[in-house]
């Protein structure tokens, strides 16, 4: 066969430099821009009211085997500090109680927003037109699903290490029971993948992930450090170090679409709404879960927000967006007034409601009471005095014949939830900015606790009919409703959920529930 | 007294938070299950540690059969539409969440097999180089087949992948979702490699085009993937059904067109023009293949097919879906086999007794792994001569 010229000269390189050659992966991405085609049906499945761009480049310029290395690089180092040192230390045991309770919300909820992030992803994945920008949200599919397995390990670990697996052990059934769950879906889970696929990456990266993924997945890590927990600390610094990727895909999303005319008239809208949404549950939801379920405190949530929420997202980050036409969300000084007391009444909700977790919650000990009040002024004249309250009642005790939701509906302090956030709120009883406004539409009566809220309802009521726990289990008796969601622990009749986490107190038991005759109604009714 | 952490302790380390945190905790567990989502029913003999981690992640309401949450959507679509619904497809399940992938496999030990492959595949490179292997390939398959026809390969499997996208998206269980997304991965990483070793072959070969233009140009304008072209075209646009698409694509098209193209024309002739570069990285997409195999057919035979309420009507579907899609395979291998009269003739490799053979061989396998598990009837000999009228 005759040899051609491209060999000969192969031949002739090779005589003078036998160095040995490989292709790195930035050879191989700088060509990804040029592997799609046009042709007649192609489009997306998930079509948006934006013009996203075909050549939006994508940041980290990863190919798939480039990906794996650096993904299972971090993996040896995580799953080798768990499996090895922290076992041999105890860790998983040796964290204090509040706060390995507070890690069954934490790590199971976490895992609900990475869980539905990969199908998020996917969808847009599918809308994008740029193979680069495509390519950045599959690596992020992938990194969802990470993600989704590292919070699940998190609770593999503690059911295995942890003085009280319960919770940690079947929370992906449990979870559903009680009234922090429709909410956390909101945000986490339908947010994600339900509208517009634009929207839903303002949603989902814009927010969730360059917003809320900084006190929920970092500042969480000095909370676990500081209660004893290392586990948490491990996995989560891990996971957020693809956030930063996941943060450049919705820098790019907003780029793919800033040439689009038409983009200014919804974005802005989109963002605040995407905003209001989130904060809504996150704002009161972390800051209960740090202040409340810890023993030893970081620094006031309050500061916590307004450092990464107000200054670090609504300064910085959507500064950097603002050559876009990108704007600070209009609901960001309402979001800071919440910061501050929505925290402190949803754990008095929350509290109430203890039956219905997959958790064990506590009152705040005396010197916690002082903490509170030195540090949120008024905090005990208002929320202090109900819980010295309770506890002298014996709210902790089985045998007391008492939940705090009896003394709810005592002083006739009703508690609605808000329909498009789906948290629950109290107006008569509330310091956070919760007001009560009813409508009435398609034969039923909606609740909402503000403005914004209210604005999203009255524009599109029927992406948020959806029924609430009250409506859900109206009439039906508390124990029973209990026992059908599999909130029982091993010996099949004590509670996963607990009014306190004293080494010695005695836990209740679906029979010291049924006794209380507790029937579920949706205070709606009585409007 | 004032609880506040000071600056860098830590409640593991620190001797005081240590015994404050001891103190509290009980002599003994509270409860004696220790196994997370110990009420998973396990596929093999006991619960794995990729059903613990993976099994009910997915938050459903109660009307996607086989979730355990119970409730509605809280947001939904513009208009109403619910985030997740049994519409998207035609097939019917008691339980979506039955799938699992036989190979067990969740991220950690995912990524750490394709790591390995990447740090396989850079010692590989370097060996090959260093040795000189390039001047074996013969100058034809390697500026014609390899750049143009190998290149434009890469098109079918970008297009591929990007059918896995609406898919991952639409499914409706949590074991398939990063089942499919894992699919799609191993595609795109098939269109990276290939490029991959376009952009090798450039560096040891001069003049050897790295550029994508002739390959896109042959796959989009060509004779030899015109077949091949629309129907990945339409496995990835046209197609609404999640299953039908992953029906389509790994259940039809794939293992026929796929395999004809990887296993029979460039694995198997390579060899015979000197070229021991592509097998390398044939056997990576082969390996990928397998894998999917075995994810898809879990998921079509074990789970839909076998379901207990709705298997007979998911085979019948399945059937259907078959009818539809054989076809347009048949007329992409057809026209694939055009490229035979690019090459030089080998007798007993590329005649076309031989090339019959081959595809005999990858049509055998369809009937016996897909084919016959869902009762299709398909004519080998009418299959294997409708394709050979494009032999040249």
């Amino acid at each position: 066969m005759a040899i051609s010229a491209a060999t000969k000269a192969a031949t002739d390189a090779l005589a003078v430099n036998r160095a040995p050659t490989s292709v790195n992966a930035q050879e191989v991405h700088r060509w990804l821009q040029s592997f799609t085609w046009d042709f007649e049906k192609n489009r997306t499945k998930y079509p948006t009211k934006y013009k996203m761009a075909n050549q939006t480049k994508e940041q980290f310029k990863l190919i798939a085997k480039e990906y794996a290395r650096m993904e299972s690089v971090k993996d040896e180092r995580q799953f080798g500090s768990l499996q090895d040192v922290l076992t041999r230390l105890d860790a998983g045991n040796r964290v204090h109680p509040k706060w390995g309770e507070t890690m069954k919300v934490a790590s199971n909820f976490l895992e609900v927003g990475e869980y539905n992030a990969i199908a998020a992803t996917g969808m847009l994945w599918d809308s994008a037109t740029a193979p680069e920008q495509k390519n950045g949200y599959l690596a992020q599919v992938l990194d969802e699903i990470r993600h989704t397995h590292q919070c699940g390990y998190v609770n593999y670990y503690y059911s295995k290490h942890y003085h009280d697996p319960a919770g940690h052990n079947d929370a992906r059934r449990t979870r559903t029971i009680g009234p922090l769950w429709k909410g956390m879906k909101r945000v986490f889970s339908d947010g994600f993948i339900s509208g517009d696929a634009v929207e839903c990456s303002i949603n989902l990266q814009l927010v969730g992930e360059a917003c809320f993924t900084n006190p929920l997945i970092v500042a969480i890590t000095e909370w676990a450090a500081a209660n004893g927990d290392e586990i948490t600390p491990t996995v989560f610094l891990s996971i957020e170090t693809d956030e930063l990727r996941h943060m450049a895909n919705g820098y790019q999303t907003v780029v793919s679409i800033a040439n689009d005319e038409a983009a200014s008239k919804y974005l802005n809208t989109d963002l605040n709404n995407a905003f209001w949404t989130q904060q809504k549950y996150f704002t009161p939801v972390l800051g209960m879960l740090f202040e409340y379920g810890s023993k030893f405190k970081v620094e006031p949530w309050v500061k916590t927000w307004n450092r990464w929420v107000y200054e670090d997202w609504g300064g910085i980050w959507i500064g950097r967006l603002g050559k876009y036409g990108v704007e600070s969300p209009r609901s960001l000084r309402d979001a800071k007034k919440d910061a501050y007391w929505a925290h402190h009444d949803l754990f008095l909700l929350a509290y109430a409601m203890w039956p219905t977790g997959f958790f064990r919650l506590s009152l705040p000990s005396r010197e916690e009471m002082d903490w509170f009040e030195e540090n949120y002024p008024g905090w005990y004249d208002h929320y202090g005095k109900i819980y010295d309250e309770w506890r002298a009642r014996g709210c902790e005790d089985p045998s007391s014949g008492f939940i705090p939701l009896m003394w709810f509906i005592e002083n006739n302090h009703p508690i609605y939830i808000d329909r498009v956030s789906q948290v629950p709120f109290c107006p008569s009883l509330c310091k956070g900015a919760s007001t009560l406004r009813v409508h009435e539409w398609n034969g039923k009566k909606h609740s909402f606790s503000d403005d914004w809220g209210e604005r999203m309802w009255l524009t599109e009521p029927e992406r948020y009919e959806c029924q609430n726990m009250f409506e859900q289990y109206a009439g039906r008796e508390l124990s029973e409703v209990i026992a059908e969601l599999h909130g029982v622990r091993s010996d099949g009749k004590t509670l996963i959920a607990q009014p306190h986490t004293n080494k010695n107190g005695k836990l209740w038991s679906l029979d010291d529930l049924k006794k209380l005759n507790c029937v579920f109604k949706d205070p709606l009714q009585d409007l | 007294m004032s609880i506040e952490v000071q600056q860098g302790k830590r409640g593991l380390t620190d001797p005081d938070m240590v015994r404050a945190i001891l103190a509290e905790i009980p002599d003994q567990p509270l409860d004696t299950q220790r196994k997370m989502n110990y009420f998973v029913k396990p596929r093999w003999r006991r619960l794995t540690e990729y059903e613990v981690l993976s099994c009910y992640a997915q938050p459903t309401p109660d009307w996607i059969p086989g979730g355990l949450d119970w409730g509605d959507w809280t947001q939904k679509f513009h208009g109403g539409r619910p985030s997740w619904g049994n519409e998207t497809t035609e097939l019917h399940a008691t339980d979506w969440h039955k799938h699992r992938d036989p190979a067990k496999r969740w991220h950690a030990p995912y990524v750490k097999d394709k790591a390995e492959e990447w740090r396989y595949t850079d010692r590989f490179l370097l060996a090959y180089s260093a040795e000189g292997q390039v001047r074996s390939i013969d100058p034809v398959w390697r500026d014609e087949v390899l750049n143009d026809y190998l290149g434009a390969y890469c098109f079918n499997e970008y297009g591929l992948f990007n059918a896995h996208s609406s898919a991952s998206r639409d499914c409706l269980g949590d074991t398939l979702r990063q089942s499919i997304a894992m699919i799609g991965f191993d595609k795109v990483d098939n269109a990276q490699m290939i490029q991959l070793e376009r952009t090798f072959l450039a560096k040891l070969v001069p003049g050897f085009p790295e550029s994508t233009d002739e390959p896109k140009r042959e796959w989009t304008e060509g004779a030899i993937y015109k077949g091949a072209r629309e129907t990945v075209q339409d496995i990835w646009q046209a197609t609404y059904d999640w299953n039908e698409i992953l029906w389509a694509c790994h259940m039809v098209y794939d293992p026929l067109f796929g395999q004809f193209v990887r296993r029979e024309f460039f694995q198997r002739l390579s060899s015979y023009y000197g070229d021991t570069l592509t097998p390398f990285f044939i056997n990576q997409m082969q390996l990928y293949f397998s894998q999917a195999k075995g994810i898809t057919g879990d998921m079509f035979f074990e789970c839909l097919g076998d379901d207990a309420e709705f298997g007979d009507y998911n085979r019948r579907m399945m059937r259907a879906w078959t009818d539809k899609w054989l076809p347009r395979t048949v007329q992409a291998l057809q026209d694939f086999m055009g490229i035979f009269a690019k090459i030089s003739k080998i007798a007993g490799v590329t005649d076309r007794a031989a090339v019959e053979a081959a595809l005999g061989r990858v049509v055998d396998d369809w009937l016996t792994d897909f084919a016959d598990r869902v009762s299709y009837k398909a004519d080998p000999d009418t299959l294997i001569a409708t394709v050979m009228k494009g032999y040249k």
